[in-house]
């Protein structure tokens, strides 16, 4: 499976995407990565180019909002019903709580929302996730 | 026995012998071979063939369009390779909407398909054979995922398959269509009647200048006192180019070429003057640019040594500044981060060190506040275009 992955924004922290990397890697996914400071855009485009079937997109600096919401644009200009798209680290500003977050970024047109938790876990979800679509 | 070097220029033919450069204002009554004959007849009686490397800018270059996957990716990569090629008129259509797009009328040199990496499949459907049989073109190649070229080979009658230039890591890999491109570009100079007379002064290859200039990016240490990252601005009659480092460019283009180029077509000083006023015009610091030069808006219209020396200094603001921010162009670059600029073309005929100290200090000191700026180098004798020539020969 083809996933393409990276840090949107202006968001220049790079040891959670070193990690991802690898450890999608371990777990036999054949990855695509754009690094630090990707545009939503960018991402779709590498989707688009590797025909990918995961998109995971990092945020750690707070800004994640800003850089995500126009996801469903994009979505709508392309045929991308068979991706899924996964959004993870720190995906606000101070301490807003989970049941907030979720459903936001749910309604951006993420299938899957991991605010503050550990990769594993995230993965593993992940990949029950596409276990049970296909 | 010593070479004989020639650029033909849309405004200018130089010409280099040993140590001295000479030039000569093109005389636009003649064509480009009885023109050179009659000026440089008597020097080039002098030289074997062999002796003699031609370069030229002046045919104008090939016409490329190019459909592409995404802008990120296909087209970022193709438009890429086509300019370090020496090519200056692209077009770009993004195949997702290429039924919006209107098919040129003019024929076209050559039209590149790209898209997806290898292995990725139906990519291309009816929608790009009924657009391309909307047009007129000379050649069609394809650049992208090999599990298209099946597909593309039944439908499109003569189109060249060439290694994809899109890695399976996603990232560019364009030596196979440059040297295609470069080829495609000496051919055409083989078919255009004026340049192609003068194959008649030698038996070597002519090259493209802005291929050759590209070329002598790396060689540039040896001859100037540059240090990297460093751009070269070529302010030509018709065209302005600018080459520059890899790295000022944040972007996610991976590719083997440590310099690029880039074309700015409409600010020339002497062919496309009025695109070049017109773009100054509408620029937001003209007003203040202009006092800073102590002339008035009316120097744009006149037709003076000032006037042009003006026009030269609004061309290389104007370059900096649509280089550094962003503009949809397709790269921006970190000007902040540059130590060197190297100008060459005829602007260095016209313009004196403090005239350029003087523009780029005011581009600095207006865009980002920096009171110092980066080393300035004017290629006064043309010694860049000569580096290749003499190196590769
Ligand atoms: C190191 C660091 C920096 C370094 C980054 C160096 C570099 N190039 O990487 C520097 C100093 C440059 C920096 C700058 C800034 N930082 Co900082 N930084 C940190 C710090 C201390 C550690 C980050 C880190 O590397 N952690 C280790 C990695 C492994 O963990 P992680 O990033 O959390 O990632 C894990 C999980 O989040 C998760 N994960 C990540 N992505 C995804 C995706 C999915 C799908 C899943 C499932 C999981 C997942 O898995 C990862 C591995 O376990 C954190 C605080 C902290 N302790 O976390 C702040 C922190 C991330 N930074 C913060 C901020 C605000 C900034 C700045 C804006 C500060 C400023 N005002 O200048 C700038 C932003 C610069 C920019 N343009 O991005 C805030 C973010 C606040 C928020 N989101 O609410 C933090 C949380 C500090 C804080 N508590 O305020 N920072």
């Amino acid at each position: 499976m083809k996933v393409v992955t990276g840090v949107v924004g202006n968001d220049i922290h790079v040891v959670a995407n070193r990690l991802i990397d690898i450890s999608l890697q371990e777990r036999g996914f054949d990855v695509f990565n754009l690094g630090v400071n990707t545009y939503l855009e960018e991402f779709v485009d590498a989707v688009i180019e590797t025909d990918a079937d995961v998109l995971l997109i990092s945020s750690l600096n707070g800004e994640a909002e800003g850089w995500c919401r126009d996801l469903g644009i994009l979505k709508n200009r392309f045929d991308l019903s068979k991706v899924v798209f996964m959004i993870g680290g720190n995906l606000s500003v101070g301490e807003v709580s989970i049941d907030e977050i979720i459903p936001k970024f749910k309604n951006y047109g993420f299938d899957l929302v991991s605010h503050q938790s550990d990769l594993n876990e995230g993965l593993d979800k992940l990949e029950a996730f596409l276990k049970e679509r296909s | 026995m010593s070479k004989i070097l020639i650029d033909i220029g849309s405004t200018y033919f130089k010409v280099c012998e040993k140590d001295k450069i000479e030039q000569y204002f093109r005389n636009f009554e003649r064509n480009i071979f009885d023109d050179f004959q009659n000026r440089c007849g008597d020097i080039l009686s002098q030289y074997a063939k062999e002796d003699i490397h031609i370069c030229s800018s002046a045919n104008g270059g090939l016409s490329t369009l190019i459909i592409g996957l995404t802008h990120s990716f296909s087209l970022k990569y193709a438009t890429n390779i086509a300019y370090n090629a020496g090519i200056n008129i692209i077009d770009t259509v993004l195949y997702s909407h290429i039924d919006e797009y209107t098919p040129p009328l003019e024929q076209i040199d050559v039209v590149i398909i790209v898209g997806g990496i290898d292995g990725v499949e139906n990519i291309f459907d009816e929608k790009l054979l009924h657009y391309i049989r909307q047009i007129s073109y000379h050649n069609i190649v394809y650049v992208g995922s090999d599990k298209s070229h099946d597909f593309l080979k039944e439908n499109i009658e003569n189109i060249f398959i060439m290694q994809n230039i899109i890695t399976d890591k996603l990232k560019v890999k364009g030596e196979e269509l440059k040297s295609y491109l470069t080829n495609l570009y000496q051919q055409d100079i083989m078919g255009k009647e004026d340049i192609k007379q003068l194959y008649e002064f030698t038996a070597n290859q002519i090259y493209s200048t802005p291929y050759i200039v590209n070329s002598s990016m790396g060689m540039m240490y040896e001859t100037f006192d540059v240090a990297d990252p460093f751009i070269l601005i070529d302010i030509g009659g018709a065209t302005t180019d600018i080459h520059y480092s890899r790295d000022l460019v944040i972007d996610n283009i991976v590719s083997e070429s440590e310099y690029d180029r880039l074309v700015f077509k409409k600010l020339g000083v002497f062919k496309s003057r009025d695109s070049l006023v017109f773009s100054a015009k509408n620029n937001e610091y003209v007003y203040e640019l202009l006092e800073y030069l102590n002339v008035t808006e009316n120097i744009l219209e006149e037709h003076s040594q000032n006037a042009t020396r003006v026009l030269m200094l609004l061309s290389i603001f104007l370059v900096l500044y649509k280089t550094s921010l962003h503009h949809n162009l397709y790269v921006n670059l970190q000007l902040e981060k540059l130590n060197s600029i190297i100008f060459t073309g005829g602007i260095t005929k016209i313009l004196s060190q403090e005239d350029v100290d003087m523009i780029v200090k005011f581009f600095y000191k207006k865009l980002f506040n920096f009171n110092n700026i980066p080393t300035l180098i004017l290629d006064k004798e043309y010694k860049i275009w000569t580096l290749t020539m003499l190196k590769g020969s």
